[in-house]
């Protein structure tokens, strides 16, 4: 299955050309160009890595990664700073974000990122499985009791 | 550090992050769309036609960002070189003109659009001053004013004095009293009161209106 990738940042071209870059990869990429649009977005859809920019207008990236985090807390947030300090990408990483990049990145670094962070919420996902697995398997009814 | 100094700098600093911000954004872009066209050679003799608008549109991209990119750089030199004389004649219309693509980010950020309505009028004044007074302008407006608002700067000139007139509007803008009182309590407004003061130009806040003048 492809890696679903949401990339919020309010430099419309800026996302466009590095969702075209990504689509080549072979990734699944939806775009949004702020983080009131990524929040409702992430309400309907599930993705495995979101790529959030900390700097935006109206609710900012800080703000939006900790929504996604209520919303979705398995999907991995990886944050873009344009900042030379990197204190609000820290905030970040303290709010469950998986990793952060300096922009302009290098693709292959960002790429290696999202890979990381899929593989990363994989892990979650299966680690939850079998919890669920050897749950149901001492306490049968428990299944029921989980839907 | 004298106050005045840490003001100077202060404002600097704001500035400065302001606007390498903007030149990474651009930089981005561009890095992407060139990695695009990379990624789309990579293919192209497979499949030419296919790329051939997207390859295109990378490239209309690129010059795009560079001008956007120089046009911020030439903006950004020039009120680079803003302290180099205590004063200096400078067209009040440029300027006006510059600070606005300079601060367009800062209005941005809060959803508010901010234009330059500008003409050629002479001033022989403090570049620097001028720069935070317009400055100084523009942050009581942000802190006042709520999304989906406007700010306009314009140059002008009343009975041969030049004049920059400030006005705000916005469906959700606060009224005139309100927007003034709330106006003058910010930190910024005080700000500019005392820069003003420092260009010899007086403040002057319209009745009705979100308009204020600083007539020089």
């Amino acid at each position: 299955m492809k890696t679903r990738v949401l990339l919020v940042d309010d430099e419309q071209q800026f996302v466009e050309q590095l969702s075209e870059r990504l689509k080549f990869r072979d990734y699944d990429v939806s775009i949004c160009f702020s983080g009131e649009e990524a929040v409702e977005n992430i309400k309907q859809y599930i993705y495995d890595v979101v790529i959030l920019d900390v700097s935006m207008p109206g609710i900012d990236g800080n703000k939006a990664l900790k929504r996604i985090k209520e919303l979705r807390p398995l999907t991995e947030v990886i944050m873009l700073t344009g900042h030379a300090t990197v204190e609000s990408a820290i905030d970040g990483m303290k709010q469950g974000a998986f990793d952060y990049l300096m922009k302009p990145c290098d693709t292959n670094e960002l790429i290696a990122k999202i890979n990381n962070a899929r593989q990363r919420k994989t892990e979650q996902e299966e680690r939850i499985r079998a919890a669920k697995a050897k749950r149901y398997s001492t306490s049968p009814w428990s299944a029921l009791e989980d839907k | 550090m004298n106050p005045e100094t840490e003001k100077t700098l202060a404002f600097y600093g704001r500035m400065t992050a302001n606007l390498t911000h903007e030149f990474k954004n651009i930089l981005a872009i561009i890095q992407e769309s060139a990695g695009l066209m990379e990624d789309i050679m990579a293919v192209a003799p497979l499949s030419k036609e296919k790329y051939q608008e997207r390859f295109n549109n990378s490239m209309t991209t690129i010059k795009n960002q560079l001008q956007r990119g120089m046009q911020l750089a030439t903006r950004f030199n020039k009120f680079a070189h803003a302290p180099d004389h205590a004063s200096d004649e400078l067209d009040l219309g440029e300027t006006v003109e510059h600070f606005c693509t300079l601060t367009e980010r800062f209005a941005r950020l809060k959803h508010i659009s901010l234009e330059a309505d500008t003409r050629e009028i002479k001033l022989t004044t403090n570049p620097l001053l001028l720069y935070m007074a317009l400055f100084y302008s523009l942050d009581s407006c942000l802190s006042v004013l709520p999304a989906k608002s406007s700010i306009s700067m314009a140059a002008s000139e009343n009975s041969g004095k030049p004049v920059i007139e400030i006005e705000c509007a916005g469906k959700d803008a606060p009224a005139a009293p309100q927007f003034f009182t709330k106006l003058r309590e910010s930190s910024a407004w005080k700000e500019l009161e005392d820069t003003a003061a420092q260009l010899g130009a007086s403040l002057e806040c319209a009745e009705n209106d979100l308009r204020f003048c600083l007539f020089f």
